[in-house]
C-alpha cells in the first residue's frame, strides 16, 4: 500500500504517491506541465525551467521547477497563472532563439504561447538539458558523456574529447536528444531561421482557452496523457 | 611543541603567560594584508627587524606584522604604539630614520605622516584620522592587535573566551537563543537570521552534521572576508567552534577560494595550531565536545560561493548549484545536516557570546544589527576597508570615511553588492545601509563591496561589464541564466556600439524579471540587478545611447568622437607621437588634427596632451 498525500492542483484536491514530484503527479493526472529536460527514470537537474509552477506557501507564491519540488501534504500548486505563463513563454522563446532546428523545442515554443521572437537566431544544435549525459550515466553506467566547461562555453562531450572505449555505442543518448529531429518546415539554414508555426492553425483556436494542447509530437517522448490515453484506445 | 591545553584553567593560564610577553615599552605594528605586502610592506619590516636587532632594541620594542588594517590607500601602514603615531607609504629607506628618532626618542617625522585631504593638515595619530574615527571597528581593529600567525596573540587579547563560557556552561540551545537574539544576519550577502539557521540545523534530523565557513569571496572590489581570513583566522575558528557546539557538529571546512594564497596559509596556520594547543580535536578543553576543521580551496569558480555549489565543490564534485528545494540546514554536504556561514558571521559569533546580545542588538538599525565591513573601492579618495554600524547613511560612508570623489569630479552612483547588486544615485545617499532598505531600493548589502563610480562612468557599460563577468562566472546549467545572460549581454552590446532600439528596453526589463523568477541559484536571480537597477534609475543614460547615439560619460567608443581644439593646441606634437595608430596628423608649431576613420578612440593622445586640447564629445 502506497503512502499518499493530498496536494491541490490549479484547485483541483488530488491524492500524490509519497515522494513522487509535483510534474509526475500533474501529468498522471492530465496537467500537462511542458518540460524539456526531465525525463522517466532519470534524475532531475531542474535545468531547462520549462516546468515551472507557482508554489504558494502561507499566502506567498514562490516560483519553482516542479521537476525537483517532492509532493507534501496540503500544498498548494498553481500550474496555469497569468505570471506562470509569461515566465514560461520566456523561457520558450530563449530556448527557440537558440536552437530553432529541432521540432522539440519548436513544438514547446508554440505550447507555450510563443508568437515572436525578439532575439536574432542563433542555429545551435543543443541546449544543454543533459538527457544524454544522464541516460549514459545513469541507465547504463557508462560515463561516457559529460558537461565541459563553464557558462557559455558548457557543452557536452566525450571525456578529453575522444569516445572512450567504455562508450557502448547503444545510441540511446541520440534517441533521447529532444534536437534530432527537424521541424516540419525543414532545416533552416543560417538566416533563415524563423519560427515553425506548422501548429499556429490550432493555435489559433485555442489561443483563448488556457489549455493550449496541439498534440505535440513532442507530447510523446513527454508521455503526454493525450498521448497515452490515444495509444491505448487504438 | 607546546602542551596541550585540557582544562578552562590551562587556557586561562596560557592567557597570562601570553600577556606576559605582550608587555614591551613600545610596539611597532606593521600591516602585511595583501594590499601593503603588494606595496612591498614585508620588506619594510624585515628592515624594521634587522635594523632593530642592530640598534640593540630587541628587548623594548614590539614588532607585530598583522593583517589588514584598512586604510589601503594609503599602505604601507605603519603604527608605533603607545604613541599611536601613523606612519603611511613606508618604505625600507625609512626605516632607519624612524628607529633613529620615532622609536628611540618619540620624535615624529613629519613627512610619513597622514595629509588630511579636506584640510591640508597633517595628523599624527592614528585615532584622529577622520578614516578611522568615524567608524565603528569592532571586528576589523583586532586585525591590528593580534600577528594571525601566532595564537598566543589571540588568546592574549582575550580570544577563546568565548568559547570558555560557552563550553564551561551554556546549553547548546542557550548560545542559539543568544545569537537569535542578537539579530545577527548572515553577512555573506542572503541577510539570512544566523540564529534561525542554526537552530533548524540543530533540530534536523541526522547524527552526522557539518559547518562550513564560506570564504569564496569573488565580487569584484570586495576583500573583506579575505582581509579578516588573513588578519584574525582565530576569531572565526572561535566562531566556528561555537557554532559546531550549538548544532552539534563535529566537522567544519573552511573553503577559500585559492587566489587568496595568504588567507590559505594563515587559516591553515591557525588550525593547525589551534590542533597543538588543544583547541581543535577531540574533547575540547575537558568539556567532552569533538571539533575538527579542514580546510577546502577553491579552484577559481565564482558560483562555488554559491552554498549547494560550494557544497558540490567540497564533496569533489564540479562546482554546480543545485536545485534547494530542501534547504542545506537539512541536506547539505554529503547529504548531512549543515550550516553554512560566512566569515563575517562566523568571527562576530564570539563577540556576541562576549559581550552578550544586547550588545550587538544595540548597534545598527531596525532589522539588521551589529556592524559589517564594506571595501570601498572605485573613484574615491580612501580606498580601503571600513566597518560601520548597520543603518548608516550611504553618505557617511562616501564622504565622512571615504573623503568623497577621488578627483574632483562628481560622485554619481555607487555599486553595492558586487554584480549581484545594483547601483544606487546620488539622490539615494541618504539611504540607511541595512539588507531590507538596499534590496527595496533594487540593490542588496551583498557580500560588503562598494564601487563607486563617477561622471566619468557610463553606466550602460558598468552594467555591461557586469553581465560579461557574471556570463563567465555562470556555472552555465540552468536555461534563462546561460541563455538569458547571453542576449542581455546582446542587447546591450547593441546599444554601447550604436544598434540600440528603443524597444530593447522593454525586452532587457522583461528578461530581467523572468532571470529574477525562474534561474535555478542565487547568482543567476540576481544576475539582472545590475542591468534593471541602472535601467531603474540612469534609463535617461540608456536612452541618449539608443535615440541620440551618444555616451554622455564619453565611455563607449563607438558613440564617441576625439577632437583637437585648434584654439589650444600648441602644435607640441606630443600626441602625434604617443598615437600608436598615427591617426594625428599636423605640423609643428601647428594645430594638429585627428583623422576620425583612422582613429580607435583609445584615448591615448588626451592623457598625453598638457593643454588639454583634446576634448570627447
Amino acid at each position: 500500500m502506497q503512502d499518499h498525500v493530498t496536494i491541490t492542483i490549479d484547485g483541483a484536491k488530488i491524492q500524490a504517491v509519497k515522494g513522487s514530484s509535483v510534474l509526475d503527479t500533474a501529468m498522471e493526472y492530465g496537467v500537462c506541465i511542458p518540460h524539456l529536460c526531465h525525463y522517466p527514470g532519470l534524475s532531475e537537474i531542474g535545468a531547462c525551467r520549462l516546468c515551472i509552477v507557482e508554489n504558494v506557501v502561507v499566502g506567498k507564491s514562490k516560483v519553482t521547477t516542479s521537476c525537483t519540488l517532492n509532493v507534501a501534504e496540503g500544498m498548494v500548486i498553481r500550474t496555469d497563472t497569468e505570471k506562470i505563463r509569461r515566465l514560461r513563454r520566456n523561457i520558450a522563446e530563449l530556448l527557440v532563439a537558440q536552437a530553432p532546428n529541432s521540432r522539440a523545442i519548436q513544438d514547446i515554443a508554440v505550447r507555450c504561447g510563443v508568437t515572436k521572437v525578439r532575439y536574432p537566431f542563433h542555429n545551435d544544435n543543443c541546449v544543454l538539458c543533459g538527457r544524454c549525459v544522464r541516460v549514459c550515466a545513469e541507465m547504463w553506467q557508462a560515463k561516457a558523456l559529460g558537461f565541459i566547461g563553464r557558462g557559455k562555453h558548457r557543452h557536452v562531450d566525450f571525456p578529453f574529447g575522444k569516445k572512450p572505449d567504455y562508450c557502448k555505442t547503444c545510441n540511446t543518448c541520440i534517441d533521447i536528444c529532444p534536437m534530432t529531429t527537424i521541424p516540419c518546415i525543414g532545416p533552416m539554414k543560417k538566416g533563415e531561421e524563423r519560427l515553425c508555426g506548422s501548429c499556429e492553425g490550432q493555435l489559433m483556436m485555442t489561443t483563448n482557452i488556457t489549455d493550449q494542447c496541439v498534440w505535440c509530437e513532442l507530447g510523446k517522448g513527454f508521455q503526454c496523457t493525450r498521448h497515452v490515453q490515444a495509444a491505448g484506445a487504438m | 611543541m607546546v602542551a596541550k591545553l585540557k582544562t578552562f584553567a590551562d587556557l586561562g593560564a596560557a592567557r597570562t603567560c601570553a600577556q606576559a610577553k605582550r608587555n614591551k615599552a613600545q610596539t611597532v605594528t606593521m600591516c602585511c594584508g595583501t594590499g601593503c605586502q603588494a606595496s612591498s610592506s614585508q620588506k619594510v619590516a624585515e628592515a624594521f627587524k634587522s635594523e632593530l636587532a642592530a640598534a640593540g632594541l630587541v628587548d623594548s620594542v614590539d614588532v607585530r606584522l598583522t593583517g589588514c588594517h584598512g586604510f589601503c590607500e594609503q599602505g604601507p601602514i605603519m603604527v608605533i604604539d603607545p604613541a599611536n603615531i601613523l606612519y603611511c607609504h613606508v618604505t625600507p629607506e625609512d626605516v632607519p630614520e624612524i628607529i633613529a628618532t620615532t622609536v628611540r626618542t618619540g620624535e615624529v617625522i613629519d613627512r610619513l605622516l597622514y595629509v588630511d585631504p579636506a584640510s591640508g593638515e597633517k595628523i599624527t595619530r592614528e585615532a584622529d584620522i577622520p578614516f578611522y574615527r568615524a567608524q565603528d571597528r569592532t571586528l576589523l581593529g583586532q586585525n591590528r592587535r593580534v600577528d594571525p600567525s601566532n595564537i598566543e596573540d589571540y588568546i592574549a587579547i582575550g580570544g577563546y573566551s568565548a568559547l570558555t563560557k560557552v563550553l564551561g556552561g551554556m546549553s547548546p540551545e542557550a548560545v542559539i537563543k543568544q545569537i537569535q537574539e542578537s539579530g545577527l544576519r548572515g553577512r555573506g550577502g542572503g541577510g539570512f537570521p544566523t540564529g534561525r539557521k542554526w537552530e533548524q540545523c540543530r533540530a534536523a534530523a541526522g547524527e552526522e552534521k557539518y559547518v562550513i565557513c564560506n570564504g569564496d569571496e569573488g565580487d569584484p572590489g570586495a576583500y573583506m572576508d579575505r582581509s579578516v581570513l588573513e588578519g584574525n583566522p582565530h576569531a572565526i575558528l572561535e566562531g566556528m567552534l561555537i557554532g559546531s557546539y550549538a548544532i552539534g557538529a563535529n566537522q567544519g571546512y573552511i573553503y577559500v577560494r585559492k587566489e587568496y594564497p595568504l588567507a590559505v596559509s594563515n587559516a591553515r596556520k591557525a588550525v593547525e595550531q589551534a590542533r597543538q594547543w588543544g583547541l581543535l580535536g577531540e574533547n575540547i578543553l575537558g568539556s567532552g565536545h569533538n571539533f575538527d576543521v579542514e580546510i577546502a580551496r577553491g579552484a577559481g569558480a565564482f558560483v562555488c560561493g554559491e552554498s549547494t555549489a560550494l557544497m558540490a565543490s567540497v564533496e569533489g564534485k564540479v562546482g554546480e548549484p543545485r536545485p534547494k528545494d530542501v534547504h542545506t540546514v537539512k541536506d547539505g554536504l554529503w547529504h548531512k545536516p549543515t550550516c553554512l556561514n560566512n566569515v563575517e558571521t562566523w568571527a562576530n559569533v564570539p563577540m556576541i557570546i562576549n559581550n552578550g546580545a544586547a550588545w550587538f542588538a544595540a548597534k545598527g538599525s531596525n532589522g539588521s544589527t551589529g556592524t559589517k565591513i564594506f571595501a570601498l573601492t572605485g573613484r574615491i579618495k580612501n580606498t580601503g576597508l571600513v566597518e560601520v554600524p548597520m543603518g548608516i547613511s550611504l553618505r557617511k560612508i562616501l564622504y565622512d570615511i571615504g573623503g568623497g570623489a577621488a578627483n574632483g569630479v562628481a560622485i554619481k552612483a555607487v555599486q553595492t553588492g558586487g554584480p549581484s547588486g545594483g547601483c544606487l544615485p546620488a539622490e539615494k545617499f541618504d539611504l540607511p545601509v541595512d539588507f531590507d532598505t538596499l534590496t527595496a531600493a533594487g540593490s542588496m548589502i551583498g557580500s560588503g563591496g562598494m564601487v563607486v563610480m563617477d561622471e566619468h562612468t557610463c553606466m550602460v557599460d558598468v552594467a555591461k561589464y557586469f553581465l560579461a563577468f557574471l556570463q563567465d562566472e555562470s556555472c552555465g546549467k540552468c536555461v534563462p541564466c546561460r541563455l538569458g545572460l547571453e542576449r542581455m549581454l546582446e542587447i546591450l552590446t547593441d546599444i554601447t556600439e550604436g544598434r540600440g532600439r528603443p524597444e530593447q528596453i522593454e525586452v532587457l526589463e522583461d528578461l530581467g524579471d523572468t532571470m529574477a523568477q525562474t534561474c535555478l541559484c542565487a547568482l543567476g536571480r540576481t544576475a539582472p540587478n545590475p542591468v534593471l537597477s541602472t535601467l531603474r534609475y540612469f534609463r535617461k543614460e540608456y536612452e541618449t545611447h539608443i535615440h541620440d547615439k551618444s555616451c554622455p560619460a564619453g565611455v563607449c567608443r563607438s558613440l564617441i568622437r576625439y577632437s583637437i581644439d585648434p584654439g589650444v593646441c600648441t602644435g607640441c606634437g606630443a600626441c602625434l607621437k604617443a598615437c600608436p595608430h598615427g591617426a594625428i596628423s599636423g605640423e609643428s608649431k601647428k594645430p594638429h588634427a585627428i583623422s576620425e576613420t583612422m582613429c580607435t578612440r583609445c584615448g591615448i593622445c588626451t592623457d598625453t596632451c598638457k593643454f588639454e586640447a583634446i576634448s570627447v564629445c
